[in-house]
């Protein structure tokens, strides 16, 4: 099932690159509503500095309601990962444009980056006292649950994956069903259901990392 | 308008309710990643030590293990939030009818 007309495939950008193309859409779209705000911030916020101050700042206001202000340390990286995410994810509703989270490739490489800043934010903190983060609530237990933690750990950045891709991924393909059906008709209602499915993927994505960072943070139980 | 009215009826702008999706959605996942990552150790172990059933079966049975914790912690927290949630709200409950009666 193949996309019927994409701005990449006009610009003659292959097939196995295109969710690159578009992750750098993504990434212009967020540079450029960046740079059109900094210059002109007003004290009473108007239209997008509005729109924008309300999603970061409740973002912010839920962070440090979970993790404490230790939160606000790693905000930016949360915050950054939600935007993103979202943007990516909405820019399969775009007529011309393909999500680039529809690609495991994407996902894999943001999961894993996840994975490995959770665990230097660990080790940063705690130094080699990390490993007691492994290690399980009792003593005599150390030899079974290291290896039950180190599976529960590496099976995050999977998880992570396998989530957003399966969630996209099944959208779309969805959505070219419906519209090989009927239209506009079929396609319309449920832009509304995927509005609301992608930013639940955006804001579960953001809100696991959050909770990995917090558990690397906090005390090991 | 009509968006926001849709938003507001699926609680999507309420937050502790939107957390609480989230979390009961991660749920499921986390258990079948948990079993598939001690599979995946246990069968490369055994490709390379050359040792067929048995590492396959002991990681996977940790593995299992390691999903069976996964859902276990998230329900813990998922109540966790369950709980902060009531009470606050139960909290607000009262303020508003001490609010009442001062009234009266």
């Amino acid at each position: 099932m193949e996309h019927p007309v994409l701005l990449s495939t006009l610009l003659g950008i292959g097939e196995p690159y295109k969710h690159v193309f578009y992750t750098w859409c993504a990434m212009i779209i967020l540079f450029v509503v960046g740079f059109l705000l900094r210059g002109k911030m007003k004290t009473i916020p108007t239209g997008l500095q509005n729109f924008m101050e309300v999603i970061i700042g409740g973002l912010e206001e839920f962070t440090v309601a979970t993790v404490g202000e230790k939160g606000r340390t790693v905000f930016p990286l949360l915050c950054g990962i939600f935007l993103f995410i979202m943007v990516q994810n909405l820019l399969g509703l775009l007529p011309f444009c393909d999500a680039p989270t529809a690609n495991i490739n994407t996902n894999a490489a943001m999961a894993l980056f996840v994975f490995l800043y959770y665990n230097y934010v660990g080790l940063r903190s705690w130094g080699p006292g990390y490993i007691k983060h492994f290690m399980g609530p009792m003593k005599p237990l150390v030899p079974l649950m290291l290896p039950i933690e180190l599976i529960s750990h590496m099976a995050r950045p999977l998880s992570l994956t396998l989530r957003l891709f399966g969630n996209i991924r099944g959208e779309e393909i969805v959505l070219l069903l419906f519209f090989t059906m009927a239209p506009i008709a079929a396609t319309f209602p449920t832009y509304f259901l995927f509005f609301l499915a992608k930013a639940l993927q955006a804001f579960i994505f953001y809100m696991l990392t959050m909770i990995y960072l917090q558990g690397a943070m906090e005390h090991a139980h | 308008m009509l968006l926001g009215k849709l938003f507001k009826s699926f609680k999507i702008t309420d937050k502790s309710y939107l957390s609480a999706l989230s979390h009961a959605g991660t749920i499921g996942l986390h258990m079948v990643s948990g079993i598939v990552v001690g599979t995946l150790i246990g069968y490369s172990l055994d490709k390379w030590l050359d040792l067929y059933p048995w590492l396959t079966g002991i990681f996977m049975f940790l593995g299992i293990v390691a999903g069976f914790k996964n859902v276990y912690v998230d329900s813990k927290r998922l109540l966790a939030a369950q709980k902060e949630e009531d009470e606050k709200r139960f909290s607000l409950q009262a303020e508003d009818s001490s609010d009442k009666n001062t009234r009266v």
